[in-house]
């Protein structure tokens, strides 16, 4: 298993950055994930760390190996890095069996076949082995897919929203289940994602992309705690934002002041507070407009001086008809504007 | 009355005639299908998946051998190779028309593996290369399974063309079971000798059509992929490139190029233009009039057929069938069927009108597949949910038809009278055996000169074949050529 590092990487589409001097490392055996929306050059990403694509500039080695380069690209073949893509894009002529022995075409076949069926039962498909993939559920074709990926030993595992064709129940099992696998085999992985809760659960390191830009690099906790902007407090849940001045170290907002000691005095600035970070009581300072279950917690919709605001409270907290605000530390923060 | 023949000498004649025709079209098959397979899989191959100077180009040009008929074909080589002929290799015998077959059927091979090889899903070959498969090992073991069906269907309906060549079979010399109906039917004056061996070429039809079916087996082909990203190609090298691109240009060059431009010199040297004047418009009349008639029966089939209707199915199946038929099989039904107005004193053949009816109504059990086919991929393009909306707005099922299959289907629609066109344009065997005396067309009008050894005057009426059938298909897979997701999604945009 190796690092896969890139440096200053730039793609473009028809004079269009769809990837912009992207710098950053995926680390040996640990799962990274990109998060971003569709369009944030994260696909591309992959694509060019496999090497379906060439880079325009910067480069990216893999184990330290330099594999792209402008006008130097090691061919996909060559470069031993597994890819599961979206679709799963199993092979429709060929078996359960046959698809993850197609990248082992190397060893003798009695090998080739037992090899396989090992990484088939790795994935708890063992039985299914003869099966063709139009006679696989979805869960089970992606499990072919990663077992299709792992099976030839590469060096990294590329995985392009894998589990975004399937229900949430299955999606979540076979988030563990894969998660597993991958952590078994201490497989560096880099794994493209749109769900910012995905990307949380699963990742040791998570990189924020948008609109071809790597906005924030780090481990999860760090990110989540100290977004470098707007930007990434927001791609990892709701957040309310508000533009204001700096006066006397904080920023006044209706709902309560946010510390700004960092920044000058009378500067024009963003504030941005999580919904989660918002603690409400019963008492005066906001109106409830509306309480909506939301799984574990309460989305509750409150308003002061004609602001609305979101807050995620615990579910079935008693509010009434208005309430006290108290906003956390942790979840506030302040960039300037 | 099928199997029944009058005397002991009769039927072992018969008995020789067919043994001889069904190995010499067994044997062209084998050799010119199998060719025509080749050349046609590895040329759409080329174009679509790799890389190299000119390849847009050919992916055009590839195609137009279509316009050229075998005979036409045959005609050409013989007067440029044989005695007196530039060429110094002589194109003749089985291995000359087994030549002229590879050469000139290719493209309904390229055809058909060219759309497979553009509708695969692009992951599923990055996939093989992510998993360490070089080019030609991506295409041996994932585009080319890929496409095998597509392939085979290809090479089915060249090789049902060969079976069903009467025309260049003729001219070569060589006895199949095509030409071997003509001999039992003029040579030899025994209709149920040429029905004899009709049955046995509508069997071999039948066992192409089920062998296709069968080729499919468990296995899905179609991939649950419609991600389409613009298909991976692979750049080859100055000098595999160079090879690529000389591949590509002696195929066009032998299949159409070179007996183009061999005719239009003929045709300069002996120019007989008033001749063809009548000819050609016969042509024009009977082409329009029954890609009319056949298109409005490939459009019934091909609605009732995609409605699920018991009936559209079977009609589905049964113009499937015709296509496979040989004209003259279908030219000899005719007959049989239209064969009242012989009873009523009609000896020679049927008379004017109602021989051009007999001859509409061959065209269209014969070329309905041909139309049904592009008409039903058109309808296909319709998903489902189209088609129960309209119902949940209140629209019945003509209403259905007229403002949302017909609209959705035109472009379709247009594709599939070019088609049929062109096919009956250059139909030979049941225009032959069905035309109204001095009814001439221009496919008759060579076949007629060129049987009678004078190939030259032959050439003005070919040419006129090839140039009348290479206008639509030039338009045509320019068509096809664009039509990529790609470029549908460019037009969307403007």
């Amino acid at each position: 298993m190796s690092t896969i590092e890139l440096r200053g990487v730039q793609r473009i589409y028809a004079g269009v950055a769809a990837l912009d001097h992207v710098s950053l490392t995926a680390p040996e055996a640990r799962v990274m994930a990109l998060l971003g929306a569709s369009g944030s050059g994260k696909s591309t990403l992959l694509r060019l760390v496999a090497g379906l694509e060439p880079v325009d500039s910067g480069e990216i080695r893999i184990g330290g190996e330099l594999v792209s380069a402008p006008r130097h690209t090691l061919p996909a073949e060559d470069r031993r890095i597994g890819m599961v893509f979206q679709d799963y894009a199993l092979f429709p002529h060929l078996t359960a069996g046959a698809n993850v022995a197609f990248g082992l075409d190397k060893l003798p076949r009695a090998q080739r076949e037992a090899e396989a069926l090992a990484w088939l039962d790795r994935v708890g498909l063992k039985k299914r082995a003869d099966a063709f993939p139009h006679e696989l559920s979805g869960g089970e074709q992606q499990r072919v897919a990663l077992a299709r990926a792992l099976a030839p030993k590469p060096r990294a595992v590329l995985l392009d929203e894998p589990f975004s064709g399937l229900d949430p129940v299955q999606r979540a099992e076979l988030r563990e289940a894969s998660l597993a696998t991958l952590m078994a085999t201490r497989t560096t992985t880099l794994f493209v994602t749109h769900d910012a809760e995905e990307a949380l659960l699963v990742a040791d390191r998570m990189a924020i992309l948008k609109a071809g830009r790597l906005l924030q690099e780090g481990a999860p906790r760090e990110v989540y705690d100290n977004p470098a902007s707007i930007e990434t407090a927001a791609a990892l849940g709701p957040v309310n934002v508000i533009e204001a001045h700096v006066d006397g170290g904080v920023v006044a907002t209706p709902f309560g002041p946010i510390a700004a000691t960092s920044l000058k005095p009378g500067a024009k600035v963003r504030g941005a507070v999580r919904a989660e970070s918002l603690l409400l009581t019963p008492g005066a300072r906001a109106r409830v407009l509306e309480v909506r279950p939301h799984g574990p917690h309460d989305l509750v919709r409150i308003e002061a001086e004609g602001v609305i605001w979101r807050a995620l409270v615990p579910a079935r907290t008693p509010l009434g008809e208005s309430v006290d605000v108290e906003i956390q530390p942790a979840g506030a923060f302040v960039f300037p504007a | 009355m099928l199997f029944a023949l009058t005397t002991a000498s009769e039927a072992s004649f018969g008995g020789d005639l067919l043994r001889e025709g069904a190995f010499g079209t067994l044997a062209l098959v084998a050799v010119g299908g199998g060719g025509a397979t080749i050349l046609g899989a590895l040329a759409a191959w080329l174009v679509t998946l790799c890389q190299f100077p000119g390849r847009a180009l050919f992916a055009w040009l590839l195609a137009i051998p279509l316009a050229a008929p075998s005979y036409v074909l045959s005609y050409c080589y013989s007067t440029l190779t044989w005695a007196g002929g530039p060429s110094p290799i002589e194109v003749s015998g089985f291995w000359g028309l087994a030549f002229i077959y590879a050469v000139g059927l290719y493209p309904y091979v390229y055809l058909s593996a060219r759309a497979a090889f553009v509708s695969q899903s692009a992951s599923a070959l990055e996939a093989a290369r992510t998993l360490g498969a070089r080019p030609w090992s991506v295409f041996r073991r994932v585009a080319l399974p890929l496409a095998r069906p597509s392939i085979a269907a290809g090479a089915a309906l060249a090789m049902m063309e060969i079976a069903a060549d009467f025309g260049a079979a003729d001219h070569f010399g060589q006895t199949t079971l095509s030409t071997a109906i003509f001999r039992a039917w003029y040579g030899h004056g025994a209709p149920a000798l040429a029905l004899q061996i009709s049955a046995v070429l509508l069997a071999a039809a039948v066992a192409f059509l089920a062998i296709e079916r069968w080729a499919r087996g468990r296995a899905s082909y179609s991939g649950g992929s419609t991600r389409s990203n613009s298909l991976p190609r692979y750049r080859l090298s100055w000098f595999v490139g160079f090879i690529a691109a000389l591949f590509c240009a002696v195929l066009v060059l032998l299949g159409a190029l070179l007996p183009l431009a061999w005719l239009v010199r003929l045709a300069l040297l002996h120019p007989h233009l008033g001749d063809v004047v009548r000819p050609l418009l016969n042509s024009l009349l009977l082409a329009g009039g029954g890609s009319l008639i056949t298109l409005v029966l490939a459009a019934a089939i091909a609605v009732a057929a995609r409605r699920g209707r018991a009936l559209g199915k079977a009609a589905l199946y049964a113009a499937g069938m015709g296509y496979a038929a040989p004209g003259a099989v279908i030219a000899l039904g005719a007959i049989a069927v239209f064969g009242v107005a012989r009873a009523a004193g009609l000896v020679g053949g049927l008379a004017a009108p109602l021989a051009i009816t007999a001859l509409l109504w061959t065209y269209a059990a014969r070329f309905a597949a041909a139309g049904v086919q592009p008409i039903d991929a058109g309808l296909a393009r319709l998903s489902k949910g189209v088609d129960a909306s309209a119902r949940t707005l209140g629209a019945g099922p003509w209403r259905r038809v007229a403002r949302v299959d017909l609209p959705i289907a035109a472009p379709s629609l247009a594709a599939a009278a070019l088609i049929v066109f062109v096919e009956i344009l250059k139909e030979l065997p049941a225009t032959l055996i069905l035309r109204p005396f001095d009814f001439d067309t221009l496919a008759v009008n060579a076949y007629a000169y060129a049987s009678d050894e004078r190939v030259l005057q032959a050439a003005a009426p070919a040419l006129l074949v090839f140039l009348v059938g290479l206008a639509p298909i030039l338009v045509l897979t320019r068509g096809m050529v664009r039509t990529r997701a790609g470029f549908r999604a460019d037009r969307n945009r403007l």
